[in-house]
């Protein structure tokens, strides 16, 4: 029997019982310790008293608990859904920043990220300097420009040299985006355009949008989204813009409004294909946007550019378009969304009951 | 025993059920369905937030924590791979939150504004200052229950965080402690630890109390 004499404040408890008391509190002990300790609660006070305090504790502790009230959680609802609002229009800048940042790759893999980091140290060590001897000297002039450059390190090839420029198709399968520039040009003419690729040998492509070559690398950008990152598309679409009205190119915004899985990207080719000519894939286009993107920024944009095309005369009512617009009233989350599409059955058609 | 079998094997089905429900909510939310990450916020976001309201008691901060929490969980969902339950990996983010929180209220606790004193005059309106008409209205009661209940509060603020997160997942959130060292990423034998250091320490604070 291992009883011993206990103190009137704090019970001393048998050798090899002490802190399972806690846990027999807490509720944290199997069937066979909870045994144990029940029988040897049977026999031994100190252990009692041990107990007993231990419930005490929890008792008294228990008297200072705080509950929500309904008022603070509708409250935190609210705000956090304005909060995701917010994240849903600059969320895609945060993500795509923490992807490349080092945090989001180094803490999984640390072995793995020190030596690449070792290798990449390296290969900047030696190979920079001879890329740094060897590069021309800076384009165009110097004129001032945008540049979305993935790379400092990307040799340019001489643009009188034709065979640098010269692209297949083959060529573009297998590049690597580096880095765009754009040089905006005078006298409302497209801006200048310097495409840099990663082939076989580095390859730029200089122009304007109006320049087929760059046209055809603009749109397969665009076609094989998954491969370029979303900053080269955006550029990509905000070029294509002016050639809104080029079959291919219309076609490639089209197709970049339903699959680019980048919202800001989507949102941008919806705006490309403001002042379009009015055709059905572009009236299509609109619609699908409104009814599956998952996007509230979205499709506000397809709402309102279809409207605007129905206030210009450019949309044909039919039952078809109704009957996606009252959908839309009866089932976007958004109130904005549901209030313009009510306004646009108003403007398009027959005063309807829904 | 045939009855609690057949109780035991619907509660099972329906916790079956659930999951897969979540499973789906999830996967929807990664897609970027909005609705259904919505829908995974109310499902967890009352006991998220009396977490946050017992470990920091200030409403105001119990709101950031709730906020921040469910924007990392947005910001991330992309990154949860299905190794864990969705319950565990969201209270990984709520659990850093919140001590975050704690640690940079330990260290500038001098910087915290005082929380409203509901018993003195100033900030009360006219029916604050109405005379208690109830029948259970007792004055001495309510003010050795305030003093008792300050008495607690400092007893919780002398433990660490750390100290204070297990404590408070264990007893109020009724978690298991393998789970909470889950969630803490951490063995289940520090969370024994830390609980073993939390419950000693409230009963020295607390000793005369009881």
């Amino acid at each position: 029997m291992q009883q011993e004499q206990h103190g009137n404040k704090s019970a001393e408890t048998c050798e090899g019982f002490g802190p399972r008391w806690t846990l027999f509190a807490a509720g944290e002990l199997d069937a066979a310790e909870i045994a144990e300790m029940n029988e040897h609660l049977l026999h031994c006070a100190n252990c009692n008293a041990t107990l007993a305090q231990e419930n005490a504790l929890l008792a008294l502790l228990s008297t200072n608990r705080t509950e929500p009230d309904a008022a603070l959680l509708a409250g935190c609802r609210a705000s956090l859904e304005d909060a995701l609002d917010q994240e849903e229009e600059h969320g895609w800048l945060r993500r795509a920043i923490s992807t490349w940042m080092p945090g989001s790759w180094i803490s999984p893999a640390p072995a793995w990220s020190a030596a690449l980091l070792l290798l990449i140290g390296f290969s900047v060590g030696i190979l920079g300097p001879r890329f740094l001897r060897h590069s021309p000297a800076p384009n165009s002039a110097g004129q001032p420009g945008i540049s979305s450059s993935a790379s400092t390190l990307t040799a340019v090839a001489n643009p009188d040299d034709p065979a640098s420029s010269s692209l297949s198709t083959l060529d573009l399968h297998t590049a690597n985006f580096a880095g765009m520039n754009v040089f905006p040009s005078r006298n409302n003419e497209p801006p200048q355009v310097e495409l840099q690729l990663n082939t076989r040998q580095p390859i730029t492509v200089q122009g304007t949008v109006n320049d087929d070559e760059v046209k055809s690398v603009l749109l397969y950008f665009l076609h094989n989204s998954q491969r370029f990152d979303a900053d080269a598309r955006m550029n990509a679409v905000e070029l294509l813009r002016a050639r809104n009205n080029d079959a291919d190119v219309r076609a490639a915004l089209c197709q970049t409004v339903h699959t680019d899985q980048n919202a800001a990207v989507r949102l941008k080719a919806l705006e490309a294909l403001d002042g379009a000519e009015p055709q059905d894939i572009i009236r299509q286009t609109l619609l699908d946007a409104l009814v599956d993107d998952h996007n509230p920024g979205v499709r506000v944009e397809a709402i309102n550019a279809l409207r605007e095309m129905a206030a210009k005369g450019q949309v044909d009512s039919d039952d078809h378009l109704l009957a996606v617009l009252r959908d839309r009233v009866q089932k976007d989350p958004s109130t904005y969304i549901r209030l313009q599409s009510a306004a646009a059955i108003r403007d398009l058609g027959p005063r309807q009951k829904f | 025993m045939g009855i609690s079998v057949a109780f035991e094997g619907d509660a099972r089905a329906a916790a079956t059920v659930k999951l897969a429900e979540e499973q789906a909510l999830v996967r929807s939310a990664q897609a970027g369905d909005r609705l259904a990450f919505e829908e995974l916020v109310r499902r967890f976001d009352r006991e998220v937030l009396r977490l946050a309201l017992n470990l920091v008691k200030r409403p105001e901060d119990a709101r950031d924590i709730y906020q921040e929490s469910f924007l990392r969980v947005y910001r991330n969902l992309h990154r949860f791979r299905f190794e864990c339950s969705f319950y565990t990996w969201l209270y990984r983010i709520v659990t850093n939150v919140a001590l975050d929180h704690l640690r940079r209220r330990t260290s500038r606790r001098e910087d915290q504004a005082p929380v409203p004193e509901e018993a003195e005059g100033g900030t009360r309106d006219f029916f604050d200052r109405q005379p208690e008409m109830r029948a259970a209205a007792n004055p001495e009661r309510h003010l050795l229950g305030q003093e008792l209940g300050e008495h607690i509060a400092t007893a919780l603020d002398r433990l660490s965080p750390r100290e204070r997160m297990v404590f408070e997942m264990k007893h109020y959130q009724g978690l298991k402690l393998r789970a909470i060292g889950d969630m803490l990423g951490t063995s289940e034998e520090t969370v024994k630890n830390s609980l073993f250091r939390a419950t000693r320490k409230l009963r020295a604070s607390l000793d005369g109390m009881r």
